[in-house]
């Protein structure tokens, strides 16, 4: 009865009696950025207590990265000052994403716990872990005792089956789920993806788990394969090349199949990321600004897609593109391969790894009235700007298309 | 809160459904810095249309709201706000998990109610027995809500995630 294998880790973790419906669990690897970190640093100084085990965490400072503000400088500060104290060596300053900084680092792997301070940090469950988000004072609790508490969730299994075809990618999979199911349709369920015929990248697994909690899921994780393992070998690092942690003979009580030859590119309008409708509907939407870059639509292959349909043209003249890679790693290699080249020939402008535009933090915001194309995973009012600001969501091959066009269009006109 | 026996009274804001972090709480706002936190809320008052506004901040407030309350973000300075304003409960017909979390870390009880908010007024008073699990409305109707979980019981009663692990420093 929906007991997949989210839960499976989860009771494999179980250290002490539970309570009420909640068991406590050992933590595996535990994520913080920037602010969610600055948040906790007066009540960690007033308890006194010592982090349960550093090896174990990874601390990035990639909202405020670099600071734009006096206010925002001196919470870096602080942050920057905290490792430089307890010497936490795992911790990455202005180098990305702290979502693409875990999954490129040696730290997990299928089976683990992971927790982050930061809701998107289901984005790691595409490497077969149970990874979920919580807010700092949650954090806080783990820093000091290596456990949380946790509700074994409700699986539901998600079938990805056939072939992607040329237009589609992960950010697509993800709004499908979307369209079906609402933006609470999954609320505290595990959603356990299954990708039989090898279909979806990694890149395109993590933009999927990244947005699993955009329908209220507690996480989103891939059975770990081929794919994973041949990723995690690269990688290096944390049980890289070997089998998964569980066997493939779990029950589940809610399916979903989702062919892939059926999907079409695909757009959510303002104000919700369920709010889903096919890009080719859209014609003649004008937009002033596309940003291509987040923890869901930054990696190295969101920017291969751009490039492709960006290469050797440039955009409309209205039109803004913003491209940020998700890391310094993703960044380099896309100079190398030249994916940059196309992106700033075709007259993009390139900012430095971080969150940026996405949480409306610096450089990209949204003035009122402005329309926007973005491949990040948020277009609640006022998110990446003023709150007359209209975000729509889409994948890195629509919203390079778009601003091509100078109106939303299906990448597949293009 | 300290104690689930205590009496909770306030004045309603009523919200909808699928209230976010980002309106309820604008990114810009986030601060270490209690006023700034605050000048937030009031902002995402105004953003979602809401009869309540900085006054209102001058008497106790329950927040009754619609499904999934509280989705998207996780930064805390959204939960810190309704702290910081004086928010006592949030009903809601359901949460989103993160923003559940941490009303319960901040002490706030989030209780889950599903017939209350087509009946409840923004402004009207209300009155929350946490104990017998009831809301009144100043109609004098009674809604019951969810029982609250054993463990977050004991949370709450802490007054929240932090002293609860001060209490029980001994499991460390």
């Amino acid at each position: 009865m929906g007991n997949g294998f989210s839960k499976k880790i989860i009771t494999d973790h179980v250290t002490g009696e539970g309570e009420g419906e909640y068991l406590p669990v050992k933590v595996d690897f535990v994520l913080l950025h920037d602010p969610a970190l600055v948040l906790l640093l007066p009540e960690l100084e007033k308890l006194q207590e010592k982090i349960w085990n550093k090896e174990k965490v990874l601390i990035t400072v990639d909202h405020f990265a670099p600071p734009s503000t006096v206010e925002r400088a001196n919470l870096v500060k602080k942050v920057i000052d905290f490792i430089e104290k307890e010497g936490i060596t795992n911790s990455l300053v202005y180098k990305g994403i702290c979502h693409q900084l875990l999954v490129e680092g040696p730290w997990i792997g299928p089976g683990m716990l992971v927790l982050g301070a930061d809701s998107h940090t289901t984005t790691a469950g595409a490497l077969g872990c149970f990874a979920t988000g919580m807010s700092s004072t949650d954090i806080l609790y783990t820093l000091i005792t290596g456990k949380t508490w946790l509700m074994p969730p409700t699986a539901v299994r998600i079938d990805l089956t056939g072939k992607l075809p040329p237009y589609i990618m992960g950010k697509d999979i993800a709004l499908e789920l979307l369209k079906r199911k609402g933006q609470d349709g999954f609320l505290y369920k595990a959603l356990e993806f299954y990708d039989r015929d090898k279909a979806v990248s990694m890149d395109d697994r993590f933009a999927i788990c990244n947005m699993v909690v955009e329908g209220g899921a507690k996480n989103g994780s891939f059975f770990p394969d081929d794919i994973t393992y041949e990723y995690m070998t690269k990688r290096g690092g944390a049980r890289g090349g070997i089998t998964p942690p569980f066997e493939d003979n779990f029950q589940y009580k809610e399916k979903i199949k989702v062919d892939l030859a059926q999907l079409k590119p695909a757009v959510a309008l303002p104000h919700s990321p369920s709010n889903v409708v096919n890009a080719a509907d859209l014609k003649g939407v004008a937009i002033d600004q596309v940003f291509i870059g987040s923890c869901t639509g930054g990696r190295l292959r969101d920017l291969r897609m751009a490039a492709y349909i960006l290469g050797g043209k440039r955009v409309e003249r209205h039109v803004r593109l913003i491209i940020q890679p998700a890391s310094n790693k993703v960044y380099m290699e896309a100079l190398k391969r030249g994916y940059i080249q196309s992106l700033m020939d075709a007259g993009g402008v390139i900012l430095n790894p971080g969150c940026g535009p996405c949480g409306g933090i610096d450089k990209g915001i949204l003035a009122a009235g402005e329309r926007c194309v973005s491949a990040s995973n948020r277009n609640f009012k006022g998110r990446m700007g003023d709150p007359l600001s209209m975000v729509y969501l889409a994948s890195p091959l629509t919203a390079a298309a778009s601003a091509l066009k100078g109106e939303i269009t299906d990448p597949g006109e293009v | 809160m300290t104690d689930t026996s205590t009496i909770i009274q306030g004045r309603i804001w009523k919200l909808g459904d699928q209230v976010n972090t980002d309106i309820l709480h604008p990114p810009s706002f986030f601060s270490l810095e209690r006023e700034r936190i605050k000048k937030g809320l009031l902002e995402g008052m105004k953003r979602l249309g809401s009869g309540v506004n900085s006054a209102s901040l001058d008497e106790d407030l329950v927040i009754v709201a619609g499904y999934n309350f509280g989705c998207g973000s996780s930064r805390e300075t959204s939960v810190r706000a309704l702290l910081a304003c004086g928010i006592k409960a949030v009903v809601a017909k359901s949460f989103a998990r993160i923003f559940f979390r941490s009303l319960v870390n901040m002490g706030i009880p989030p209780l889950v109610c599903g017939n209350i908010h087509d009946r409840a007024c923004d402004g009207e008073k209300c009155l929350i027995d946490p104990e017998n699990g009831f809301i009144k409305l100043s109609s004098k109707n009674k809604y019951r809500f969810s029982p609250i979980d054993s463990h977050i019981k004991k949370v709450l009663s802490s007054g929240g995630l932090i002293p609860y692990l001060v209490e029980n420093s001994d499991e460390l």
